[in-house]
């Protein structure tokens, strides 16, 4: 049924032409069926009757000008859902092209996310909340302590992601690498290959071979071993401090990275060891693994590689958590990181994006179980990706069980990033995922970088500030007695207690969910 | 007068203790490892040195080679010579599935035959196949020659992005993207070369010569 006033009709008199020359053009008013525009006696369009608009948008679609806007009046998700304009023209777009659509960015919309969770604060019954401003919270995360030569020592339980060269500028890989550095992080080269600056400048270094650090305390780079292998060698192994072994990712699991062409500069097919301008699709698996004990095997070579000095890491996306978890840890990593379904992308196709995979806060609970049933909770780490936006995410994920976050979409967003989620074009207006060199020419990597570390330190802080007052002085205390679950569909996928009811749901009480 | 070559048996020995021992010798002259098919992933990243594996390998023989020249006298077990970028991998008898996967360069000579998926995404190393291969071989290959003198199995060369599959036999199938032709003088030259360096008779002539169609195959048509 239409509603009377569901739309409003906005006309750009600046940009029509009619406005500009009266008895020209009106081609609303000729198109449009219902009579929302007419022309008034001095041949002059005016928006008749706007109550009658359905939203058709055929006169904007007519409008040589583009001055026509037509926006519903209220929310769509209330008045057209599930036929929204984004499914709208979605539609259209696969009936113009054939192809379906691709975008950068994560899952958007409601899904249970941290926003169903509230931390408990110390009050009496609890031990008492510890002083933020005079007292101490450590917060370090130790990654290979008693598996490796070279253990990572972070000094907050942050990292960035695995963000490859390719779909980051150069100038966005280095500003992470500064930001590693400066607050004692890691950072992570994706399966793009690594830039040539990255392993120096992540660890505080301006140049390769310096003794003196100028950005303190110095960060970690952990490269990343994938299906494409682009730009991997026995020395690119050796230029981090980990190794990380990507199975998924939170945006696409089950299919493999995706840069298209347009992002494939000279730079970058040469790493890759692609022609300029050809799409590198990763394989969706390893061409070199048929079966499990082909990833153990893996996991020992790297370790062997390099010489049993550094940390290997694992990637999962979200698929069978408590089952994907055992199994990455049973392979012998040091540390796990499993992306949720709002993870973010360079570029993914929309429908695997927006429709695949579990969300974080439901693969956090089964990931924790994994490790605590192996006895290796806390000593192999478990890091929560997917939507982290701050330290309230951040203590969320550590009282399920996680030892630590990433900020991936996060992190592009403290860059600059307005979330316009075009990165897949390579036309970023902020220099971050374009390799167009007048879009880049915009992103300073030492500016961009202090950026970045502001906002790891400021939600280090924050992490810090929920710690204390729950009455922590260590964020490896924080345990899900702190936190309460808002409604009834986050307490049944998480086993969080409810609020009010103070409980778990009676099948988590009974053992069925754990 | 010449050493004898230096001999690490690696029965009982895990990859750690193995390679560590075999790390060790390497300085000295070539060195021959027996009893090593249990081992995957040995001789990984090296940089130089001459090895002899005495009979069959374990799996990821030679993975990430960066220069070393690795025999083997039997059988490799299953992806021989991984992700290579230099150096040369000689497989005396037949490689297993997935031989010569993922390499940017170095030399890979399978004498007998060798299984699925060889030198899938190879992206510019010499892969030679004396005998047969089995399907979907030099699948998404970017760079490089893969030489089969045998026959092949099904989807030759499938998703073919750049590089050259120079094919004495007959094939089950050919791959998306594939175009077949004739040699010309350099191929022929460059292929009689590469076929006496290691020995063996055929002649360059005889080959057909398979090339991707599309550089850009997916999106960006
Ligand atoms: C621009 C961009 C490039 C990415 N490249 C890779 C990659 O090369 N390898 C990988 O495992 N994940 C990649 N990811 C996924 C991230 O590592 C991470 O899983 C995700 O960003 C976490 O979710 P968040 O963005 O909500 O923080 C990429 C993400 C973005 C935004
Ligand atoms: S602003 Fe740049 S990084 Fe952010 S979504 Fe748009 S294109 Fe991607």
């Amino acid at each position: 049924m239409t509603t009377v006033g569901a739309f409003c009709v906005t006309l750009n008199r600046d940009q029509c032409i009619n406005a500009r020359m009266p008895g020209k053009c009106a081609t609303c008013a000729e198109v449009c069926p219902y009579g929302v525009f007419s022309l008034n006696g001095g041949n002059e369009v005016v928006v008749q009757n706007y109550n009658v608009c359905v939203g058709c948008r055929l006169c904007a679609e007519f409008c040589p000008e583009n001055a026509i806007r037509i926006n519903p009046a209220e929310s769509e998700l209330v008045s057209r859902y599930p036929w929204t304009l984004g499914t709208v023209e979605e539609i259209h777009h696969k009936a113009l092209t054939g192809s379906y659509m691709l975008r950068g960015f994560g899952a958007t919309g409601q899904t249970p996310h941290f926003d169903g969770i509230v931390v408990v604060p110390s009050q009496l019954a609890s031990p008492a909340p510890r002083d933020k401003y005079r007292e101490e919270c450590n917060m370090e995360v130790v990654i290979g302590e008693d598996t490796c030569e070279s253990p990572i020592r972070l000094q907050y339980p942050f990292l960035f992601p695995a963000m490859s060269y390719g779909a980051l500028s150069k100038e966005a890989k280095l500003a992470l690498a500064i930001a590693a550095a400066k607050t004692g992080i890691m950072t992570n080269t994706g399966e793009g290959g690594v830039v040539e600056e990255e392993p120096y400048y992540a660890t505080g270094y301006e140049k390769a071979g310096r003794k003196r650090r100028i950005w303190e305390p110095g960060g970690y780079l952990v490269v990343q071993w994938s299906t494409g292998r682009w730009g991997v060698s026995a020395d690119y192994l050796n230029a981090g401090d980990a190794v990380e072994v990507k199975i998924g990712q939170g945006a696409k699991p089950g299919m493999g990275g995706h840069l298209l062409g347009d992002k494939v500069t000279e730079d970058i097919a040469a790493i890759r060891g692609i022609p300029v301008g050809s799409d590198a699709l990763s394989p969706c698996r390893y061409y070199d693994v048929l079966e499990l004990e082909d990833i153990k095997k893996q996991v020992e070579f790297l370790r062997d590689i390099t010489n049993y000095e550094k940390p290997i890491l694992m990637k999962l996306g979200p698929s069978r958590p408590y089952e994907d978890v055992k199994a990455a840890a049973l392979a012998g990593v040091d540390a796990i990181s499993i992306d949720g379904l709002v993870g973010g992308t360079g570029c993914s196709p929309e429908v695997v994006t927006q429709g695949v995979g579990i969300p974080t806060i439901a693969v956090i609970g089964p990931a924790v179980r994994a490790l605590k049933d192996l006895g290796l909770h806390r000593k192999v780490k478990l890091f929560a990706l997917g939507g982290v936006r701050g330290g309230l995410d951040a203590y969320k994920a550590m009282a399920m069980g996680a030892d630590g976050v990433g900020f991936g979409s996060a992190a592009q967003i403290a860059m600059g990033c307005r979330g316009c989620m075009a990165c897949h074009q390579g036309n970023c207006p902020y220099g971050i995922t374009s390799q167009n060199p007048k879009m880049r020419e915009r992103l300073d990597p030492e500016e961009i970088g202090q950026r970045l570390a502001n906002f790891i330190n400021a939600s280090a802080e924050e992490l810090k500030i929920l710690t204390m007052l729950s009455g922590h002085s260590d964020v490896r205390e924080l345990s899900e007695e702190d936190l309460r679950a808002l409604d009834v569909n986050t307490a049944a996928i998480t086993g969080l207690k409810l609020v009010g009811y103070e409980r778990a749901l009676p099948w988590w009480e009974n053992g069925h969910g754990k | 007068m010449a050493h004898a070559p230096t001999v690490l048996d690696a029965e009982g020995k895990d990859l750690r203790a193995a390679s560590t021992e075999l790390k060790g010798l390497l300085g000295k002259d070539a060195v021959i490892v027996k009893n090593a098919a249990h081992l995957h992933g040995l001789c990984g990243g090296l940089k130089s040195g001459g090895i002899t594996i005495e009979g069959n390998s374990g799996d990821y023989l030679g993975v990430l080679n960066s220069g070393a020249l690795i025999k083997v006298t039997g059988n490799s077990g299953k992806y021989v010579a991984d992700n290579m970028t230099s150096g040369v991998v000689f497989v005396n008898g037949d490689a297993d599935y997935g031989a010569a996967q993922y390499c940017y360069g170095g030399t890979v000579v399978v004498k007998g035959d060798a299984g699925d998926f060889t030198a899938t995404m190879n992206k510019g190393a010499t892969i030679v196949i004396g005998g047969d291969v089995g399907a979907e071989a030099a699948t998404y290959m970017v760079g490089g020659d893969v030489i089969i003198l045998g026959n092949a199995g099904e989807n030759l060369g499938n998703y073919l992005i750049r590089g050259n599959i120079y094919i004495q036999g007959a094939w089950d199938s050919l791959g998306h993207n594939c175009t077949v032709g004739e040699l010309d003088a350099e191929d022929v030259h460059k292929l009689g070369a590469l076929l006496d360096e290691y020995g063996i008779a055929a002649d360059a002539k005889a080959f057909r010569k398979i090339t991707p169609l599309s550089d850009k195959p997916f999106y960006s048509h």
